[in-house]
């Protein structure tokens, strides 16, 4: 039936060709475009936008004090996204980014991989002294195998906010320091509150299935004296310090009902901070970014709010779960020198200034704490040196990220309402002993 | 093959190559890479080694694995037949003559041309504890006082997932069925109803089977894809409460967020194996139903 000519139609076959030569071309254009990159220092950082922006202009000021060219490679803000970007380049040993700001959670994910580049010998060379840092931070979550791979940028601890005013009208001289005072100061304000603001909560914290949950447990528990304790090769949870600690998270939402029983599904750190920031909670358990946030011009609690030590069981003492995020070079990185400019550059005294005073960060120098500037915007910071110096880090394991996972589950399933405190902790402590058997 | 010239033969091939080299690229290699990369240990900070069928040893006593396994595929048995009845029932009220029907049309695809990670987002909202539109509404109507903790329990996060997913892809199951509804001739419906057929009737033994192959594409289409799901876990529950509703994709993912490929390659390819062993059994039943007609 058909009846094409012996060549074919020509304006067809012209067609195809012209098709494959545009995109052949095109293949060839997007390969040169990487090489423009080689001798540009590339810095790769997520957040918040306020916080990517200011980075954008601290690149910036680097580039013309150093005369070194700089370019930052943006990241999402959720610190699993940020560390997926990182891991696909790192694996692949590309050169960029030759550095990078890393959640201390994972630190040692990356210094087991060998992804990150040792600095004490370009410390040094520059004399570059390293006991300006929190020596307890730097010790604990920046060396790996006798080597020091990261340096703080700034650091975290959780803390507990609380409406100074409040406590004050119903005659309460100062801060809980026992979960039981929490409990009582919440259930008495509470329910007087709560006849005006039926929304009213007492405590909110966070409880939601992720890495902020173990936060908050490793608080609450280590306050308890327990918490995830490594013994040789062993990860321990199931202990009855532990099991007390998970029950009491389980009634502060279920038995005394001080906390909303939305603290399991969706209580991350913003949901926290905007519920307390509306003025519908007395406690509330977070990081300190918050502080700023909650000082600023359109917050219904400006000038209501304190700070302390988050509370512990009689027994205990305060603990406080160490966050922050650390700056580090890529082993593969093809700029290293410039890569460890950049980090003197901006772990120096002035630029941690200027991220204490624009993002409210708290900077992993000491000597920032002294500032009569900073001390003047951020208070706070004086008492925050104490809580620093002695936060718990999260077990420095490569693998914890996944130890992490199970236990979020398990707690999560725990404060559902699904499993009993005790055997959840059973449970989680038997499947991470079956999940450690592979990385041994 | 004999009533083509070489020449044929060869212009036919050189049209064929950009599709062939497509499926060996994007889709052959990576299967092959990944299914390899399941026999290695290969974590970031051990050695990379051989290990065959050790990671499947792992995966078969993982009780992560299981019960994204258990949600997974009750999810897709659940979502899939509510999706396809809904975009059913779309597709031949659409098919019926009335004054703006083709903007209703577009309307009805909106929720579907909306990105799966935005909708997540509107229905975290909607189904919030505190000032969610679901809770405000039920007080409203005065059905509890009592607001709904929709994501706070197994079954709760189950069943709100699924509307959230039914929500979005009963438009594009509507708009297929619908254009298979539009290929049934229009002379079988005039006969049907001479021979004082009614309604149901005509649907079940005229639309109906004309429709199977189109059904059968459009089940099979929703069926990987609830396998696959992830966007709307990831946003909604994060796999939570308590591990209830993670599925395959999310468990998997986990494990390439840590840096364990070869565990996560495994993960991957038991759910291409899930999705195969379903897909080969979609093909079998469209055959089937062909030959009955």
């Amino acid at each position: 039936m058909n009846s094409s000519s012996e060549q074919g139609d020509p304006t067809i076959k012209r067609l195809i060709f012209i098709l494959g030569v545009a995109c052949l071309a095109l293949f060839i254009l997007a390969g040169c475009a990487r090489k423009k990159r080689e001798g540009v220092l590339t810095f790769s950082v997520g957040g918040a936008p306020k916080e990517v922006e200011f980075w954008e202009t601290l690149v910036g000021d680097f580039a013309r004090e150093s005369g070194i060219k700089a370019e930052i490679l943006r990241q999402p803000t959720d610190t699993d996204q940020r560390r997926q970007g990182l891991v696909i380049s790192l694996k692949a040993g590309k050169n960029d980014p030759d550095v990078f700001l890393m959640d201390v959670a994972w630190i040692a994910q990356f210094a087991a991989s060998g992804w990150l580049e040792p600095i004490d010998e370009y410390a040094t060379q520059d004399n570059y002294k390293k006991d300006v840092f929190f020596s307890r931070v730097v010790e604990l979550a920046d060396r790996f195998d006798g080597k020091t791979i990261a340096l703080p940028v700034y650091v975290d601890g959780g803390l507990l906010y609380y409406r100074k005013d409040l406590l004050e009208r119903f005659g309460f001289k100062r801060a809980p320091e026992t979960w039981e005072e929490l409990v009582e100061y919440s259930l008495k304000i509470q329910e007087e509150i709560r006849q005006i603001n039926p929304d009213f909560y007492g405590f909110v914290w966070q409880g939601a299935q992720y890495e902020g949950l173990v936060c908050n447990f490793v608080e609450f528990a280590g306050s308890n004296g327990g918490g995830i304790i490594l013994n040789g090769e062993k990860i321990e949870v199931d202990t009855p310090q532990n099991v007390e600690a998970v029950q009491f998270m389980c009634d502060l939402m279920n038995k005394y009902k001080i906390s909303p029983p939305s603290t399991f599904t969706e209580m991350k750190e913003e949901e926290v901070r905007s519920f307390f920031e509306l003025g519908n909670a007395l406690f509330e358990r977070n990081w300190p970014y918050a502080w700023l946030l909650h000082a600023s011009m359109d917050s219904a609690v400006k000038d209501k709010v304190g700070i302390a030590p988050l509370p512990h069981f009689s027994s205990g003492r305060s603990v406080s779960a160490l966050g922050g995020w650390h700056i580090g070079i890529s082993r593969y990185s093809d700029a290293k020198k410039s890569s460890w400019e950049f980090v003197k550059f901006v772990t120096s005294f002035e630029i941690q200034k200027r991220l204490a005073l624009n993002l409210g960060w708290n900077p992993g120098r000491k000597d920032v704490y002294i500032d009569s500037e900073v001390l003047k915007k951020m208070p706070h910071l004086e008492n925050l040196r104490d809580v620093f110096e002695n936060a718990l880090p999260r077990p420095n394991l490569p693998y914890y990220t996944q130890v992490s996972e199970v236990l979020q589950r398990y707690l999560n399933a725990a404060l559902a309402g699904e499993l009993s405190p005790e055997p959840a902790l059973m449970k989680a402590e038997e499947e991470i002993r079956k999940l450690i058997e592979r990385y041994i | 093959m004999r009533d083509y010239t070489a020449r044929e033969l060869r212009e036919s091939f050189a049209f064929l190559m950009p599709l062939i080299l497509f499926v060996l690229v994007f889709i052959l290699i990576p299967v092959i890479g990944t299914v390899t990369a399941s026999f290695f240990r290969d974590i970031g900070f051990m050695e990379k080694r051989f290990i065959f069928l050790e990671n499947y040893k792992h995966l078969f006593h993982d009780a992560g694995f299981w019960q994204a396994l258990r949600f997974t595929v009750l999810f897709m048995l659940v979502s899939v037949p509510l999706e396809i009845v809904l975009g059913l029932l779309f597709a031949v009220l659409l098919n019926e003559s009335f004054p703006l029907r083709g903007w209703l049309r577009a309307c009805v695809l909106i929720p579907w041309a909306i990105p799966s990670a935005i909708s997540a987002r509107i229905w975290e909202l909607v189904y919030n504890y505190n000032y969610g539109l679901a809770n405000y509404l039920l007080s409203k109507m005065g059905v509890s006082d009592q607001p709904i903790n929709w994501l706070g329990s197994g079954a709760g996060a189950f069943f709100s997932i699924v509307i959230s997913d039914a929500w979005k892809t009963a438009p594009f199951v509507a708009i297929i069925l619908l254009a298979g509804l539009q290929a049934i001739p229009e002379e079988l419906y005039a006969q049907a109803r001479i021979d004082r057929t009614n309604f149901a009737q005509r649907f079940l033994r005229i639309t109906l089977p004309l429709l199977k192959p189109v059904l059968i594409v459009a089940f099979l289409f929703r069926t990987i894809d609830a396998l696959r799901i992830f966007d709307l876990v990831y946003v909604l529950t994060r796999g939570g409460p308590g591990g209830a509703t993670t599925s395959f994709s999310m468990y998997g993912y986990k494990y390439f967020l840590a840096g364990d490929f070869g565990y996560g390659s495994c993960v991957s390819v038991a759910l291409f194996v899930v999705a195969l062993a379903l897909s080969m059994f979609y093909a079998r039943l469209g055959r089937w139903s062909t030959k009955t007609i």
